[in-house]
């Protein structure tokens, strides 16, 4: 079972009657994510077909006596504020019969999962209390990476560029992948260069991120919450509270500087009129200029980020964009302009599972990325491999639900 | 200079221009102040250019130098001497003359209007010729920014002027390209509140990112003159900060805005990495005090924004921008490999804590490897470089050392307590002064302050505010009136004029600093006495003398305040204020008549001094000269310790005395140096030096008793010898003007002196009566008076007049006399002929930093020739 193959499929919500394996975690201020493999229940451990390729890579099983499994790693998510529903599903999916016990007492009741994010330190003691879980924590820069790493390594459709509502899947030969520059678009953002697995650093990052975003939004306006400012700003018009070219050099372009009329010179540069209140500007503008203002900072360093290290990629990721269309269009925009059409800014599909897939990789007993090398070496990637039915997925979503999976295979514990 | 191909600024050919052909001197050349004909050159040249921004109208003008006559016979002749001939200097179409930087509120055109009429600035500027000028109507001006469409029909209406608007890029990069290459420290950098000033090698200037923070933000990669390109920028700016603030606030102003930046605490709005991880998180370099997310705190809290404290939001933004302008304009400059950032524009003019913030990002992100710089007359680039669109302005070749910056009072927005409007004349000044006492606002003697702090935490982790006032826009842009003289030249002995400073006192240092203002402060009352008795002690001199205490005073405190107010201070520029500040008062030389009666004194010992030393042998001779130079220069009222001396005994009382106490080994003695130069050892007889300048300090037995004597010395030698005084009075120093007289008084005691100052053309009108006594001797080297192009007790190398210069393409040896040109400036000078530096220390405190001595110490140090 080639993941390169694998049909990502809605799971529903039931989880599959197959045990499940190897579960990692990714806790967040608003979203618990999971990753966790689940095994096809009628596939029999030592299927001729699955122990081929380690047979033919001359891999030997004699340090991981365990059989190979066949699956499905799946991916869900659930709100922070509701992580009760996300310790329900995990007490559901019988984690004692996994891949996740100690080692040194198996069988006990004592069960360690790899988890990142915050909420790792902030739940901690929930987990354990409620049902006897310690949570491993990882770092979440180091799962953030090792889960872009791979998921662009390993998934084909996973890149793409978001561009005036058009979607296209950008297809990465995995062997010219690196350096790239990962830009995490948190209340803050990271910018990480990564030159391979387990190689980043973290080189830049700008303070104006989605908090500045929702924390200003929440000021200026009564929005209850980030999506509502976030919609809000599908409506606005800018042009209300920023100063554009055109109204310095009155509607004229500023050829001479290549700046057209409809470019900000000011963000909120209009909003210095004397005689009007805040309550005067509409709530909407204000929440378009803030995003237009953030995104196109965003770019902008990033795109001179990328510069500067000589990065051929950036993908950009974090809860700014999740789900959000409208901002990975402005990011988009703003890169397209400041390196005058010569980047683009591109986003994962699996976007929202970096951290979590990046814990599930930090333990190799699983040895995913293991069974999958060696599948390599047996099976170029084809182009077919993966494929997203985009029907599937609705439009207003920048990335899957959370409630899909990968076909693929693992190691049983 | 107006064919120079390489300049592409645009330029308007719609206009006339400057028409130099036929120019000549009227009238009679011994006129003290001939007035320049321009017969070919309509009447509409403006001296004038505007920069009218959104809040503010900038002004730049020039107003011609009311010089001194250059033409007397002393002069003539001494062309002849020196080989000074006019045709080896450069011909500048101006003759010198001062750019005057004048700002007012856009709010208040009116008043803009009303100084430009009343300066007729509006009709060439000249207003010595132009003052019945009926041509008005033709008249353009060129101007730049936003308001120049604005309020053009304003000007036509009012001042019948038209306005010729030059782009706005254009003039930013001429206004800083000027400023970058021909004003000296002009670039500072600004962290933790502390300025530094830098001089950039003109030759080393391009490339260079000009960041201009206005509404939005500009960044321009400059390559050279009128090479420039826009490379990027940010919507992020001045016009966000203060749009979201308010917003955010019910500030009603820019200025309230950022004051309210000063108090805040942004831990409350902004989401720190300490907040995020506990505490720092070293893994990526982050301290917990880091920035993580602007505002990201206000995400995490239920509260309304009113709960908010509007100092807080204010801070945060200011550091939100700040920070993100600081960062990418980094970026940018990293990316064009570009050496130096300079930002400017009205986010930042004036205000301190932006200028800190932006720093600190520009630091943060290059890791240390850059900085940020500024312009110290940043407000006015725009304006600047309106100026230089004429096309015959005259700034284009003027180098550095043309330029002499001076702060007077009643300039504008000279800073702090002092500034005021623009001040036409001097009944105006007085009136403003005295104005100032009766507002209750009385400016008072310095008073010793603690140190401007830095807060010791580093970073940014609180407010980092000098005091509680804010530096505004009003105050902190100090810049003063730069007098433009074309015939300053560098002093071409140095041996390295790039590396030469001529202070040997740092005034950043707060306690020097502090010290020195006090010694002036102590000084001021006496001075006061002596300029009001100068000019008769009328009801009228008593007025002027009050406002001058009044004007220096508030120019001490100001210092005492922010000692980096005026750019970068030295003792020698801070002698240099008193002394312009007593001439803007009209005191034209204070110590006159001490100075005369001192002389007069001097001069009548003189026959048996001379006698004396004839006496001498040449050893013995030489050893009593210096002796005598040193003693002689214990007469110097600018030392407070010298001047209580003068009240127990006579001058040659004191003299003698003073010499008696010249023990060798003095405190810096290289006597038997300078004895082995000039009389060798043994048999070998060394080749007398060609010319030897003599720098001459103090009037009276200083420089009758004491260089007049040594200067004697070398004449007899075979040296010409060339008396080097200063250009205008400077406390009691000896003014290259009274030198002539002195000499001539002194010929008549001295056949020596009396037939080189007839070789070197001091004596034309005495010549003809002692023609026949002299006739059978042989011709005399000459003995010469050179200005040095001062007015101040010290002496900058780097700028001193063209007869000086064009004097020591011969000389082989200088000599340097007095603290205020061989100590408080110079002693590390180094030349390239022998000098000798002579002064006795007449202050505990100079004596002990300079040569761990005493009070009284003399030194004489001798370095040959590097």
């Amino acid at each position: 079972m080639d993941p390169r193959r694998a049909e990502t499929g809605k799971n529903s919500d039931q989880i599959q009657s197959g045990h499940v394996y190897h579960l990692a975690l990714d806790i967040g201020g608003s979203l618990a994510k999971l990753v966790y493999f689940t095994k096809n229940d009628e596939h029999i451990v030592g299927n001729e077909k699955k122990k081929s390729p380690l047979k033919a890579s001359g891999i030997s099983n004699s340090s991981r006596n365990s059989p190979v499994l066949n699956g499905r790693l799946n991916f869900k998510k659930f709100e922070t504020s509701k992580i009760n529903d996300c310790l329900e599903f995990i007490n559901s999916m019988k984690l004692h019969l996994g891949g996740c016990q100690q080692p040194e007492s198996p069988g006990s009741q004592t069960i360690t999962i790899k988890a990142t994010g915050g909420g790792a330190y902030k739940y901690a003691d929930l987990f354990k209390e409620k049902f006897g879980i310690s949570l491993d924590k990882e770092d979440e820069m180091d799962c953030l990476v090792a889960g872009a790493n791979f998921l662009l390594e390993t998934i084909h459709q996973e890149a793409f560029t978001y561009m005036g509502n058009q979607k296209q899947f950008v297809w990465i030969d995995k062997n010219d992948l690196y350096p790239y520059l990962l830009v995490n678009i948190g209340s803050g953002v990271g910018m990480i260069k990564v030159e391979g697995d387990g190689k980043f650093e973290r080189v830049s990052g700008t303070s104006i991120g989605g908090g500045t975003f929702w924390g200003l939004g929440k000021l200026l306006t009564k929005c209850k919450s980030f999506d509502e400012l976030l919609d809000l700003s599908y409506r606005g018009n800018n042009r209300a509270v920023d100063m554009l070219v055109g109204d310095i050099y009155g509607g004229m372009d500023y050829s001479k500087i290549g700046l057209s009329s409809t470019t900000i010179a000011s963000s909120f540069g209009r909003a210095i009129s004397e005689n009007k209140e805040r309550d005067d500007y509409k709530p909407e503008d204000i929440a378009r200029s803030l995003l237009r203002m953030i995104s196109n900072n965003i770019g902008q360093i990033s795109y001179l980020t990328a510069l500067r290290f000589g990065l051929k990629r950036i993908f950009f990721g974090g809860f700014f964009i999740r789900r959000h269309p409208f901002t990975m269009d402005t990011l988009s925009v703003a890169v397209n302009f400041w390196s005058k059409g010569e980047a683009k800014a591109m986003f994962l599909q699996h976007e929202g599972f970096l951290g979590a897939v990046g814990a599930f990789m930090s333990s190799d007993k699983h040895g995913l990325k293991e069974l999958l090398a060696n599948q390599k070496v047996e099976r170029p990637p084809s182009k077919l491999s993966f494929s997203l039915d985009q029907t599937q997925v609705p439009q207003q979503d920048g990335e899957l639900n959370g409630d899909e999976s990968i076909e693929c295979s693992v190691y049983g514990a | 200079m107006a064919t120079k191909g390489s300049n592409s600024i645009h330029r308007s050919s719609s206009r006339p221009l400057l028409d130099l052909s036929k120019a000549e001197i009227q009238g009679n050349v011994e006129e003290k102040y001939p007035t320049i004909l321009l017969p070919n050159q309509s009447d509409d040249l403006s001296h004038l250019a505007l920069d009218i921004g959104g809040s503010l109208i900038k002004l730049v003008y020039f107003s011609r130098h009311e010089g001194q006559s250059t033409n007397d016979k002393r002069m003539k002749i001494l062309k002849d001497k020196l080989g000074i001939l006019n045709g080896n200097r450069r011909s500048y179409p101006i003759l010198g003359g001062r750019l005057h930087f004048v700002k007012f509120e856009t709010n208040k055109i009116n008043e803009c209007l009303e100084f430009i009429y009343s300066k007729k600035l509006h009709c060439g500027g000249w207003e010595s010729h132009h003052s019945d000028s009926t041509n008005d109507q033709n008249a353009v001006i060129k101007a730049t920014g936003g308001g120049a469409y604005k309020f053009a029909d304003l000007f036509k209406e009012r001042l019948g002027i038209s306005l010729d608007k030059e782009d706005e890029m254009d003039c930013l990069v001429a206004g800083a390209n000027f400023l970058l290459k021909a004003i000296r420290h002009e670039a500072y950098t600004h962290m933790e509140g502390q300025k530094e000033f830098i001089q950039i090698d003109p030759n080393d200037l391009f490339p260079y990112l000009l960041v201009n923070i206005g509404s939005g933000v500009s960044m321009i990669k400059v390559d050279g003159d009128g090479k420039f390109e826009r490379v990027s920028g940010t919507n992020v700016g001045g016009g966000t900060y203060w749009g979201l603030g308010r917003l955010l606030t019910n500030c009603s102003s820019f200025d309230e805005l950022l004051e309210l930046s000063q108090k805040g605490d942004n831990r409350t709005t902004d989401m720190l990495v300490g907040d995020i991880y506990g505490t720092d998180y070293p893994k990526i370099g982050l301290s917990a005090s880091t920035i993580a997310s602007s505002f990201g705190k206000a995400t995490l809290e239920n509260k309304e924004l009113e709960e908010y404290r509007p100092e807080d939001i204010s801070l945060s933004l200011l550091r939100m921008i700040s920070y993100n302008i600081g960062q990418i304009s980094y970026l940018n400059a990293l990316r064009f490999g570009l050496k130096r950032i300079f930002f400017g524009g009205f986010f930042i003019r004036g205000h301190a804590y932006t200028m800190d913030a932006i720093s600190f990002a520009v630091h943060f992100w290059s890791k240390g490897t850059a900085q940020a710089m500024f312009l110290r007359h940043e407000g006015f680039l725009g304006a600047l470089g309106a100026f230089m669109s004429y096309e015959k302005h005259g700034l284009d070749d003027l180098m550095v050392h043309q330029f002499v910056e001076r702060f007077p009072m009643g300039a504008p927005y000279t800073g702090g307590k002092i500034h005021g409007p623009p001040l036409r004349n001097l009944n105006e000044k007085i009136s403003w002064m005295e104005k100032f006492l009766q507002k209750g606002t009385e400016i008072t003697a310095p008073v010793p302050m603690t140190p401007p702090g830095t807060t010791g935490l580093g970073g940014f982790e609180v407010p980092l505010s000098k005091g509680s006032t804010l530096r505004s826009d009003a105050s902190a842009l100090n810049v003063g009136v730069l007098h433009l003289i074309p015939t300053l030249e560098v002093f071409p002995l140095l041996v390295d004029p790039k590396m030469y400073e001529p202070n040997t006192v740092d005034l950043s240092d707060h306690s020097e600093l502090e010290y020195w203002l006090t010694i002036l402060s102590e000084h001021l009352p006496d001075l006061v006495d002596k300029a009001v008795a100068s000019e008769g002690g009328t009801d009228d001199s008593k007025r002027r003398g009050d406002a001058f205490a009044r004007a220096f005073s508030a120019h001490l405190a100001r210092l005492m305040e922010e000692p980096a107010a005026y750019g970068k201070l030295g003792l020698a520029n801070l002698l240099e204020m008193r002394e312009e500040c007593l001439r803007e008062f009209q005191f034209v030389d204070a110590y006159r008549s001490i100075k005369q009666r001192e002389n007069e004194a001097s001069l009548a010992v003189l026959h048996d001094l001379l006698m004396e030393l004839d006496s001498l042998d040449e050893e013995t001779r030489l050893l009593t000269l210096i002796e005598g130079v040193l003693a002689a220069n214990i007469f110097d009222w600018g030392s407070r310790a010298c001047v209580d001396l003068y009240h127990k005994g006579t001058i040659i009382e004191i003299y003698r005395m003073s010499r008696n106490k010249m023990q060798r080994p003095w405190r810096v003695d290289d006597f038997d140096a300078f004895k082995e130069r000039m009389l060798g050892s043994g048999d070998k007889k060394p080749l007398p030096h060609r010319r030897a300048l003599l720098f001459v300090d103090n009037s009276g037995a200083d420089i009758v008793l004491g260089m007049l004597p040594l200067a004697r010395e070398l004449l007899r030698r075979g040296t010409e010898v060339v008396l080097v005084g200063n250009s205008l009075p400077a406390l009691n120093d000896v003014t290259a003007m009274e030198l002539p007289d002195i000499v001539a008084e002194a010929a008549k005691h001295c056949d020596i002196l009396r037939r080189a100052a007839e070789s070197g053309g001091l004596l034309v009108d005495a010549m003809t009566n002692t023609l026949d006594g002299s006739k059978e001797k042989l011709p005399s080297v000459p003995l010469m008076v050179v200005e040095n192009g001062c007015g101040s007790p010290c002496i900058d190398f780097r700028q001193v007049s063209s007869e000086l210069a064009a004097a020591a393409k011969d000389a082989d040896l200088i000599i340097l006399e007095g603290m205020g040109r061989s100590l408080h400036t110079n002693l590390y000078a180094q030349f390239k002929c022998d000098a000798l530096k002579l002064a006795m220390v007449k202050n505990q405190r100079l004596a002990e930093k300079l040569v761990q001595g005493n009070i009284y110490d003399c030194v004489c140090k001798y370095e040959p020739a590097y």
